[in-house]
C-alpha cells in the first residue's frame, strides 16, 4: 500500500501513524485468536448458556447497525430531500455505515452455531421471520452502499489503468437518488425490524410491546448521523485539515439533538404506557425481578436517559455548547454509548427475566446471570480493531472528502 | 472544487434513468436465474429440501392426524422415568433433558409433579421466528427440527415460552448414563452448533404408520416417555380422532394447557390434580 500511496504527498507515514496501525493490528490479532478458538471449540467457550443464549455479540450487531444509520439518513437528506449542503459529508457517512454493517456481519458469523451455513437465509426462506427479513435487508443494503461508494474507490490512482471501471462507477453514480431511495426504504425496514426481533417475542414480558421497533429506528436515525459527525471531527483533528465546513457538522448535531428529543419523548411515553396501561402481572413481576437483582434501572436512567439522551441533547442544541467542536464530538460519543447501553440493556435484561410456565406455584427458572468472558471481549476488540483499521485506511487512501461531483 | 458551496446538480436524463432501471432489472433477472435456475448450485438442494417443507404459520395440523399428549398431574408420582427413557432413546445430554420433571406445589401447598416435553404448539413462536425454516410445522401437528438446515442463531430458544429448546454449545462426547438401562438410542446425536428439542419420538410415529400401526393405540408407536410411565400418567394419540384414547380422556376430564394467554396453542394437555391447582 505504501508504494501506491507514495505519490500522495499527504499520505506520508509518520511514526505516530505506525504506532496507531500497530495498535489496530494488535486488536485484530486478538480478535483473530479468539475467532479461531471459537471456530475450533465452539460457542461453549463463551459465557452464554441456554437461559441467556444472546449476549455481547448480539449487542455489537444491533449497535453497529444502528450506528451505521448515518449512511441512509444523510444520503436521503442530500439526494431525496435535496439539501445539497450536506453533500460533503455523504461519502464519509456511507463509509462509516459500510464499516458498521460489515462489523455486524462479522460478529453474526461468530455468533451463529454453524458459521458454515451462514448462507442458508438466502436459500431457505421463512418470510414470517423478522430475522430472515433483517438478513436480506442487510445484504441488500450492503450492496447498495457498495454501489454508492464505488465511485469513491475508483477515484483512487490505482484505477488509472482501467478507465472503464471508473466509467462504470460514474454511470452508477447517476443512480445516487435511486440508491438513496432504495436505501431509505430498506433501512427503515430493517432498523425497525431489529426492534421487532424483540418486540414480537410474546414469552418475554419486557420485550413484548409495539413500541420496540419505533424506539429502535428513532434512536438509529438520531444517533447514526451524530456518529458520522463525531468521526468527521476526530479525523479533522488527527489530519489537521478541515474537510467539512463546521456549520454542516453543527447542523447535523442539531438534527441529532432534535431526533434524540423525539426518541426521549417516545421513551417516556413507552415507560408511562408500560407502567399505567400495560402493567400485566407478568410485566410487573419481570420489572420487579430486574430491579431487585440487576442494575437494569441504573442502566436505564443513567446509561440510556442521562448519557444517551439528556447530555447529548444539551451539547447538541444549546448554542453555547454546540459552537465548540470538542463538545460536539463528546456529545456524539455519549449518544453512541447510550445506544450501545440501550441495546445491551434490552437484550440481556429481557433474557434475565426467568420464564414461568408451570401450572403450579413454585417452579420458575432461576433468573439469568451473564457477563461476557475473555473470548467474547476478544472478538469485540477484534471488531473494534477492524472498524478503526478500515476507517484509518479509508481516510488515508480514499478521497472521502472530495467535494467534486461527477456528472 | 473551485467555488465554495458549489450547487451540485445531478443531471439525470431519461436515458440515464432507463439505463439504471434496465441494469437493475437485468441484474435482478440474472440473479433470479442464477439462484433458482438450472445452473444454480442450490437447485438440487431446493428440489430436495425446500419443497417438502410446508408453509409455516397458523393452523398447522391440516392432515388426518394431530398428535397430542395428555399428562395426568394427579397420577404422576415424579419418578423421572419419562425423562430417563427420553434421554436414552433420543440420546439426550443429561444436563439438558428434553423432558423435564419438577416437584411443584398447588396453591394450597400440596405437592404434585410437573413434567414438560416440547408442547408442539400449533402456533409455535419458534417456527415463526426461525430465519431459515429449520423448524417447521408438519401436517400432523408436530413441530420438527431440520438439523441440517439450522444455523444456530438461537432465536427459537429465545422465543420459546416453555424453555423446551436446547442448544449444542459443544461437540458431545459424554457417556449416556441411561443407556442401556432405559433403552438404546434410536436417533443420532445432534452436531455442535444446532438447536434441539423433543420430537414426540417422530421416528417411531413415521415408522409405525408405514407398517400400519396407529400411534396411541399400539405401544411400539408411542413416544418413549409414554410407554415407560409406570402409572400411565401419559396418554398419546390423535386429537382429530374422537375415538382415540386421548380424545376420550380429554372429553371425560377437565384439562388445561400451559400459558394459554400466549395463543401458542400447545398440543399437550394436562389433567390438574384432583384438589385443584
Amino acid at each position: 500500500m505504501a508504494i501506491i500511496a507514495a505519490p500522495h504527498n499527504r499520505s506520508s507515514i509518520s511514526p505516530g501513524f505506525l504506532a496507531w496501525m500497530g495498535l489496530i493490528a494488535l486488536l485484530v490479532v486478538i480478535g483473530l485468536v479468539a475467532a479461531i478458538q471459537v471456530f475450533v471449540h465452539g460457542l461453549t467457550l463463551t459465557n452464554m448458556y441456554d437461559s441467556v443464549p444472546w449476549g455481547l455479540w448480539i449487542t455489537i450487531d444491533l449497535s453497529s447497525i444502528a450506528l451505521g444509520a448515518g449512511a441512509f439518513t444523510l444520503s436521503a437528506i442530500v439526494y431525496l430531500f435535496g439539501l445539497k449542503r450536506f453533500q460533503s459529508v455523504v461519502r464519509l457517512a456511507i463509509f462509516v455505515g459500510f464499516i458498521g454493517y460489515t462489523c455486524a456481519l462479522l460478529t453474526l458469523v461468530m455468533d451463529i452455531g454453524r458459521p458454515d451455513r451462514f448462507w442458508h437465509p438466502w436459500v431457505y426462506w421463512n418470510v414470517h421471520s423478522v430475522l430472515w427479513e433483517i438478513t436480506w435487508c442487510i445484504t441488500i443494503y450492503l450492496t447498495i452502499m457498495i454501489m454508492e461508494f464505488l465511485p469513491v474507490i475508483t477515484e483512487h490512482k490505482f484505477f488509472n489503468r482501467w478507465p472503464w471501471i471508473r466509467e462504470v462507477a460514474r454511470v452508477l453514480h447517476k443512480g445516487a437518488p435511486l440508491f438513496a431511495l432504495l436505501g431509505l426504504g430498506i433501512s427503515l425496514l430493517h432498523q425497525s425490524s431489529l426492534g421487532a426481533t424483540y418486540g414480537i417475542v410474546k414469552s418475554r414480558p419486557i420485550w413484548f410491546k409495539p413500541s420496540m421497533p419505533i424506539m429502535f429506528i428513532l434512536s438509529a436515525v438520531a444517533v447514526g448521523p451524530a456518529l458520522t459527525m463525531t468521526v468527521a471531527l476526530v479525523i479533522e483533528w488527527i489530519t489537521a485539515r478541515r474537510h467539512i465546513a463546521y456549520d454542516v457538522l453543527q447542523t447535523i448535531a442539531r438534527f441529532s439533538g432534535f431526533g434524540l428529543l423525539i426518541y426521549g419523548y417516545i421513551k417516556f411515553w413507552d415507560l408511562a404506557a408500560v407502567t399505567y396501561y400495560g402493567r400485566m402481572p407478568n410485566v410487573e413481576q419481570a420489572l420487579y425481578t430486574l430491579n431487585q437483582q440487576t442494575p437494569y434501572n441504573f442502566a436505564f436512567w443513567v446509561g440510556e436517559i442521562l448519557v444517551g439522551i439528556v447530555l447529548p441533547v444539551i451539547l447538541f442544541l444549546i448554542p453555547r455548547f454546540n459552537r465548540n467542536p470538542a463538545l460536539l464530538a463528546l456529545g456524539g460519543f455519549l449518544a453512541a454509548s447510550g445506544v450501545v447501553i440501550n441495546r445491551w440493556n434490552v437484550t440481556v435484561s429481557g433474557l434475565f427475566v426467568p420464564l414461568s410456565y408451570s401450572p403450579g406455584t413454585q417452579y420458575v427458572l432461576p433468573p439469568g446471570t451473564y457477563f461476557p468472558n475473555i473470548v467474547e471481549w476478544g472478538i469485540a476488540l477484534g471488531i473494534i480493531g477492524y472498524a478503526l483499521g478500515m476507517l484509518t485506511l479509508g481516510v488515508k487512501y480514499l478521497p472521502l472528502f472530495n467535494k467534486q461531483e461527477h456528472g | 472544487m473551485s467555488k465554495k458551496k458549489t450547487k451540485v446538480k445531478v443531471n439525470l436524463t431519461r436515458r440515464d434513468v432507463l439505463t439504471v432501471a434496465g441494469a437493475a432489472f437485468g441484474s435482478a433477472l440474472v440473479g433470479q436465474f442464477v439462484t433458482t435456475g438450472p445452473l444454480s448450485p442450490f437447485s438440487t438442494l431446493k428440489q430436495g429440501q425446500l419443497e417438502d417443507v410446508p408453509e409455516t404459520g397458523h393452523g398447522a395440523a391440516t392432515g388426518e392426524y394431530h398428535w397430542g399428549m395428555l399428562i395426568n398431574l394427579d397420577t404422576c408420582i415424579g419418578c423421572e422415568y419419562c425423562l430417563r427413557a427420553c434421554s436414552a432413546i433420543n440420546d439426550v445430554s443429561t444436563d439438558k433433558p428434553w423432558n423435564i420433571v419438577v416437584e411443584e406445589k398447588t396453591s394450597t401447598g400440596s405437592t404434585f409433579y410437573f413434567s414438560r416435553p416440547c408442547l408442539h404448539c400449533q402456533n409455535a413462536p419458534c417456527v415463526e421466528v426461525c430465519p431459515v425454516g429449520a423448524t417447521y410445522h408438519r401436517e400432523d401437528g408436530l413441530v420438527i427440527m431440520n438439523y441440517d438446515r439450522c444455523i444456530g442463531c438461537r432465536y427459537c430458544q429465545v422465543a420459546c415460552p416453555y424453555d423446551a429448546r436446547k442448544f449444542n454449545w459443544e461437540a458431545r462426547s459424554d457417556e449416556n448414563p441411561y443407556v442401556p438401562t432405559f433403552g438404546t438410542p434410536e436417533v443420532d446425536r445432534r452436531p455442535r452448533g444446532v438447536v434441539e428439542k423433543c420430537t414426540f419420538c417422530v421416528h417411531r410415529i413415521d415408522a409405525a404408520l408405514k407398517s400400519g400401526r396407529i400411534p396411541g393405540e399400539d405401544p411400539e408407536a408411542n413416544p418413549a416417555c409414554v410407554n415407560i410411565c409406570p402409572v400411565g400418567a401419559r396418554t398419546f394419540g390423535n386429537l382429530k380422532d374422537p375415538n382415540s384414547n386421548i380424545s376420550r380422556l380429554l372429553a371425560a376430564n377437565p384439562a388445561i394447557r400451559l400459558r394459554e394467554e400466549l395463543g401458542a396453542e400447545p398440543s399437550v394437555y394436562y389433567i390438574p390434580p384432583k384438589e385443584g391447582l
